[in-house]
């Protein structure tokens, strides 16, 4: 029993970051309809700046959090000004896909050339650190980073429904052309949201860093789970994002529990096409 | 009339020509170069271009986006290798055993995948391809992370199996002459329009009567028993085959020199691949020793100048570049358009009557 809850726990921290990833991929898929293929990769490179500006500043990868938001937010802005809206208006869906993965190639082999295959850790005092919460031992550093990831989860959901840019933004995913009308300056809306999608996977990285070793292809298998999770979780809901990527950290430590840890990623990704597959059914069953 | 006739088997003579010179120079390369890597890189430009036409048959012709093709190739490689290992075959037989079973694999898998569009597409062939790994790496049968190996031995045609890097060669470009031919013929077919029709509008294809589900399908098979024709060939010449053969950023490669030669074109992967391969393998050998990483980096970099600058790829900026005025107009000679017209009608006449 012990067991199982501890499973269920780390389940649900690990499925945080699976749903901040998720929130961060729904945004940019929601306003510009583009899968973002290196959403993966953008944590990555925000496990790197965590790891530059701790070792040479000194911070605590935690102190680093909101200046990685904020360096990750002008990354992700510059490449969508220089990249991503030119290339929105040829209207090629391969084009565009094919962008973000050129993206994500650069990047992952940009840090292979600038840091090596190394793999990193940024060493704390409390990294070693168990809070006992009845039969279950909770890692610090993973209950920190959780604590934070729904902090900004909570803040997110507040920006987009409360105030007037969040506003505008689900105005532009809804209706781009009529967002435009109303006064809206959509290219704007772009350069915003692709920044915060940006910061997000990058805050994930940074956040990650305390207890994850840092290594050029890290962020792959949470690129891909931030999309079963937009999927899972239904476009354009941060709600549903969050409790899809719990869900899916939650799957993955019971397939580990349960079954065999060797046959998480396999069952992970058979579970995305059965609910992929049956997700289109029921929409085409409504029309 | 009878000169417009003659000026359009001018141009076609000369056209042949000039394909058939270009054919003699990879006929020739072996006979000239010597170095076992050159040769190698060559291989490498064959089967990778032969994997990028079946991607862009799927990709380019048909507006769906997999990013699952080394996936194919990959089950495509195990299903021959296994039935040459386990059961003796002979690997011609079991090449065409492997694109069967690849065939009907992505035939029945992915039926009900083809309700999914657009984003999705690409989505569920990315984890399909995942799916297909892990369950390799967690089989037995398959052999689990360590791979499949094929039996060494002395040179024979009938094993498929040389010392020499020249038979692989001519293998290889027998194997992407022959695809070509498939793909153009595939392109100018019924099926041909129906794709392209569906790749611009699936409702409008569905409501001139084009079933979209069908011709979706047979793209995909044709297109997975070629990836698995590949996955054969790579097996037979590295003698070795590993569950990393179908990992994501090898279905990324794949796609890669279609995307730069022009995704749009029949011709594109080839032209993209003589460009992109040889880039790839040069950097690789030049700086990957001091830098690694920088091959894949500039290649990245190469793809991304390509889709910012030139979106419809290199041909796509040939095909309305002066250059090609030049090589019409002056080397092949190629008349007007009214000319070639005429002759239509002329043979249309000639019909009638």
């Amino acid at each position: 029993m012990s067991i199982f809850l501890q499973a269920c726990v780390n389940g649900l921290l690990m499925g945080g970051f699976y749903s901040l990833m998720g929130m961060g991929q729904n945004v940019i898929f929601g306003v510009m309809k583009i899968v973002n293929f290196c959403h993966g990769e953008m944590l990555m490179v925000g496990m790197y700046l965590t790891f530059l500006l701790s070792t040479n500043l000194g911070l605590d990868p935690y102190a680093c959090v909101p200046l990685v938001a904020i360096l990750m937010f002008l990354f992700g802005a510059l490449i969508q000004h220089t990249l991503i809206t030119p290339s929105l208006g040829t209207k090629s869906f391969t084009n565009l896909l094919f962008l973000t993965v050129g993206l994500g190639l650069l990047l992952s082999n940009g840090a292979l050339v600038l840091f090596g295959s190394e793999y990193r850790t940024i060493p704390t005092s409390y990294a070693q650190t168990y809070i006992a919460l009845g039969p279950v031992n909770l890692a610090l550093p993973r209950l920190i980073s959780f604590g934070v990831l729904i902090v900004i989860s909570v803040a997110l959901f507040a920006f987009l429904k409360y105030t007037t840019t969040g506003k505008q933004i689900r105005a532009v995913s809804q209706n781009p052309v009529g967002a435009e009308v109303v006064g809206i300056n959509a290219r704007r809306i772009y350069i915003l949201t692709y920044g915060i999608g940006t910061a997000l996977a990058g805050v994930a990285g940074s956040l990650l860093t305390g207890f994850y070793t840092i290594f050029p292809t890290a962020g792959a298998s949470f690129g891909f789970r931030a999309l079963i999770v937009v999927v899972v979780g239904g476009l354009g809901s941060i709600p549903g994002a969050f409790f899809a990527g719990i869900f899916l950290g939650v799957l993955e430590t019971m397939v580990a529990l349960f079954i065999s840890p060797s046959y998480s990623d396999l069952i992970v990704f058979i579970t995305f096409i059965v609910i992929l597959v049956v997700r289109q059914l029921i929409i085409i069953r409504r029309k | 009339m009878n000169e417009n006739v003659k000026a359009v088997r001018a141009y076609r003579r000369n056209l042949c020509i000039a394909l058939g010179l270009i054919l003699l120079v990879f006929v020739l390369i072996p006979v000239f170069v010597k170095s076992p890597y050159v040769l190698n890189v060559f291989v490498l430009v064959f089967y990778m271009s032969t994997l990028s036409m079946a991607w862009n048959l799927l990709g380019g012709m048909t507006g769906q986006n997999s990013l699952g093709h080394a996936a194919y190739m990959g089950l495509g490689a195990y299903a021959s290798c296994l039935l040459i290992t386990k059961a003796g075959a002979n690997p011609w037989l079991s090449a065409v055993f492997g694109m069967v079973v690849v065939g009907l694999v992505a035939g029945v898998i992915f039926y009900p995948c083809f309700i999914l569009r657009g984003p999705y597409f690409t989505l569920v062939s990315i984890a399909f391809g995942e799916a297909m790994r892990q369950f390799i790496i967690n089989s037995t049968f398959f052999g689990r992370a360590s791979g499949v190996g094929l039996p060494f031995g002395k040179d024979s045609w009938l094993d498929f199996r040389f010392m020499s890097k020249v038979p692989y060669y001519y293998v290889g470009l027998v194997m992407v002459i022959l695809i070509y031919l498939l793909m153009k013929k595939i392109e100018r077919s019924r099926m041909g329009y129906a794709l392209r029709t569906i790749r611009e509008d699936e409702d409008a294809a569905a409501a001139i009567g084009i079933n979209p589900t069908k011709y979706k399908i047979m793209a995909v098979v044709v297109s997975a028993m070629v990836a698995a024709l590949v996955g054969f060939f790579y097996a037979s010449y590295i003698r070795y085959i590993d569950p990393d053969l179908m990992v994501q950023a090898k279905s990324t490669e794949s796609v890669l020199p279609a995307v730069v030669g022009g995704a749009a074109y029949v011709e594109g992967p080839l032209v993209g691949g003589l460009i992109m391969i040889p880039l790839s393998e040069f950097l690789r050998a030049r700086f990957s020793a001091m830098l690694p990483g920088i091959n894949m980096l500039l290649y990245a970099v190469a793809l991304l100048a390509v889709i910012r600058f030139r979106p419809t790829g290199i041909l796509g900026w040939y095909m309305h570049s002066r250059f090609k005025r030049f090589v019409d107009e002056k080397l092949l000679r190629k008349p007007p358009v009214e000319v070639f017209e005429a002759v239509e009608m002329e043979k249309h006449r000639g019909k009638e009557a």
